[in-house]
Formats: C-alpha cells, sequence, structure tokens
C-alpha cells in the first residue's frame, strides 16, 4: 500500500483520504485508529464497553447520580461525573451549558430563546438542550472569544 | 441570581415604559379630567417597583421545565395583579363605582406582564441570533475552515 503526506496551507482544513478497491475490515480498523487519534470516551451500552469518538458525541447529561453520553441516535453510560468531563473536555470544543449538561459546540446547529431569560441549542439531530441563565454570559464569552 | 437580577432589571425599566403608555389610556378613558401634581411621575416607578417584587421573591436556583415555568409565571402575574390593586385601591371603601377600575387596571397589569415577556423575548431573540452567528463562526475556525 502506497502513502503518500501532502503537507497543505495552514488556511486550508486538513483531511485524510483513503484510497481503496473496497472498504473492508482494513479500512474500518484505519479508521477507527484515526478517529480515536481525534479523542475517545468509554461508555457502557447493555453491559458492553464501548469506545465513542469525541466529535461523534452531541452532549453529556448527568441524571441522578448517573451520567450519560448521547450521540445521535445511540446513549451510552459512563462511570465518570460531570465535571471530571468538564476538565477534561473543555479543550476539545465542550462547554457546560446547565448544572446537568456538557455539550458539544460543534453539534450545534443554531440557538434560541427560550423561557425565563434561558436559550436552546438545537442539536444537529434536532434535540433541544437548555442554556441555563447562569451559563448564558460563559457561552457567549466563549462563541465570542472564538477559543478553540 | 446575578442573572435573574439582571433579568429582572430589564423587566423593571420595560415595565415602567408600558405603566406610563397604560396610565395614559386609562386615564383618558376612565377620568379624562382628572389632574395629577408631580407624583404623578413617581407612580410608574413605584408600580413598577410593586411589580418586580413578587419576580424576585420567587427566584428558584432549580431549573424548571416548560411547564413549571409557565405555572410560575402565571403565579406571579396573579400576584402582581393583587399587590397593585391593593396598592390602589386598598385605603378606600371599594363600591360598585370603583369596579369598573379596578377591572381596567387589572387587564393593564396582565397585558403589560405579557407585552413585558413579549419584549424581553425578542430582545433574547436578537441574543440568540448573535450567538447563532458567533457559533458558525467557532465551528469555522475550529473545523480549519478559516
Amino acid at each position: 500500500m502506497e502513502i503518500t503526506v501532502k503537507t497543505i496551507g495552514g488556511t486550508e482544513k486538513e483531511y485524510i483520504e483513503i484510497g481503496c478497491h473496497r472498504k473492508d475490515e482494513r479500512v474500518d480498523e484505519i479508521i477507527r485508529f484515526i478517529r480515536s487519534r481525534e479523542g475517545i470516551l468509554k461508555g457502557t451500552k447493555e453491559d458492553r464497553q464501548y469506545n465513542i469518538p469525541l466529535p461523534d458525541i452531541l452532549y453529556i447529561e448527568a441524571v441522578d447520580e448517573k451520567t450519560f453520553i448521547y450521540l445521535e441516535k445511540d446513549c451510552y453510560e459512563s462511570g465518570r461525573r460531570l465535571y471530571e468531563f468538564e476538565s477534561a473536555l473543555i479543550s476539545r470544543n465542550f462547554a457546560r451549558i446547565s448544572k446537568s449538561v456538557i455539550v458539544n459546540l460543534m453539534k450545534i446547529n443554531s440557538i434560541k430563546p427560550s423561557l425565563n431569560g434561558r436559550f436552546s441549542c438545537v442539536l444537529t439531530n434536532g434535540e433541544q438542550v437548555i442554556i441555563s441563565r447562569k451559563y448564558v454570559p460563559d457561552i457567549k464569552e466563549r462563541l465570542k472569544g472564538g477559543s478553540v | 441570581m446575578k442573572e435573574h437580577l439582571r433579568t429582572q432589571l430589564a423587566g423593571f425599566f420595560i415595565s415602567v415604559t408600558l405603566i406610563n403608555v397604560a396610565m395614559f389610556v386609562l386615564g383618558i378613558m376612565l377620568q379624562p379630567d382628572y389632574r395629577f401634581g408631580y407624583e404623578a411621575f413617581a407612580y410608574p416607578l413605584i408600580y413598577g417597583v410593586i411589580g418586580s417584587v413578587p419576580g424576585l421573591v420567587m427566584y428558584s436556583k432549580k431549573e424548571l421545565t416548560v411547564w413549571q415555568t409557565l405555572i410560575r409565571e402565571f403565579i406571579q402575574m396573579v400576584l402582581i395583579v393583587a399587590l397593585i390593586i391593593a396598592f390602589m385601591f386598598g385605603r378606600f371603601h371599594i363600591t360598585r363605582e370603583y369596579v369598573p377600575q379596578i377591572i381596567g387596571v387589572s387587564l393593564s397589569v396582565m397585558i403589560i406582564y405579557v407585552l413585558v415577556h413579549v419584549f424581553s423575548w425578542l430582545m433574547d431573540l436578537k441574543t440568540a441570533s448573535k450567538m447563532t452567528e458567533d457559533l458558525k463562526a467557532f465551528q469555522a475556525k475550529a473545523s480549519g475552515e478559516k
């Protein structure tokens, strides 16, 4: 297999392209490796543990004593606390938007007003999560500053 | 709490403006010949403060659901109507003559309450639109498009 590395300009979006005759297990393995380099979280579902790539996560929510990781269609449970996720993911385009939710900023389609001075994030799967009043100034600052 | 106070303060100023309008409209309709002194300038401010009290008292640290918020808003509105009526007519012996005035004031308070929320929502709509704009720029920057 020939490997080509091309240096591109700083303004261009970085990409990885795989040229293959068919997408088989070997290609899937390469994809999994590349995605794991973007960061993963461990989550469990029906007693099985899964590696969840960070870019696939929509939001993380704490309900009672449990923490759940939400993807487009799936939901996984995690043994980690929300504050642990917050400190680990703050530099990865995630932000705390309420007492119980951390959202992936890259998965928000739009923001709209909700009741009582709160705002609502419309996610890429159509789901909505609330930005509580307390976190609105922080989110505004984070988005305005563009700290990535 | 800071954000809640800011929201209440914005509500207060919108209320004062709308109370001025309501006093003008109700005055023209119910007592067009009545004349006031300088104290009339203080009334919108006093009513604005009275209208803000239930909002401050009913502050909740808990994140309320949409229904809980709506119920709370309704209770708040009833409390404001009761406080304003008590302040305006409490010292009088209520007779039938006062009934149209009480109804007029109650309706005005309710309309103002709804309008304050509509104006606040419109301001939030503008903020949300700016936040969405910033979000798109953030996402473009994060994904290396800019």
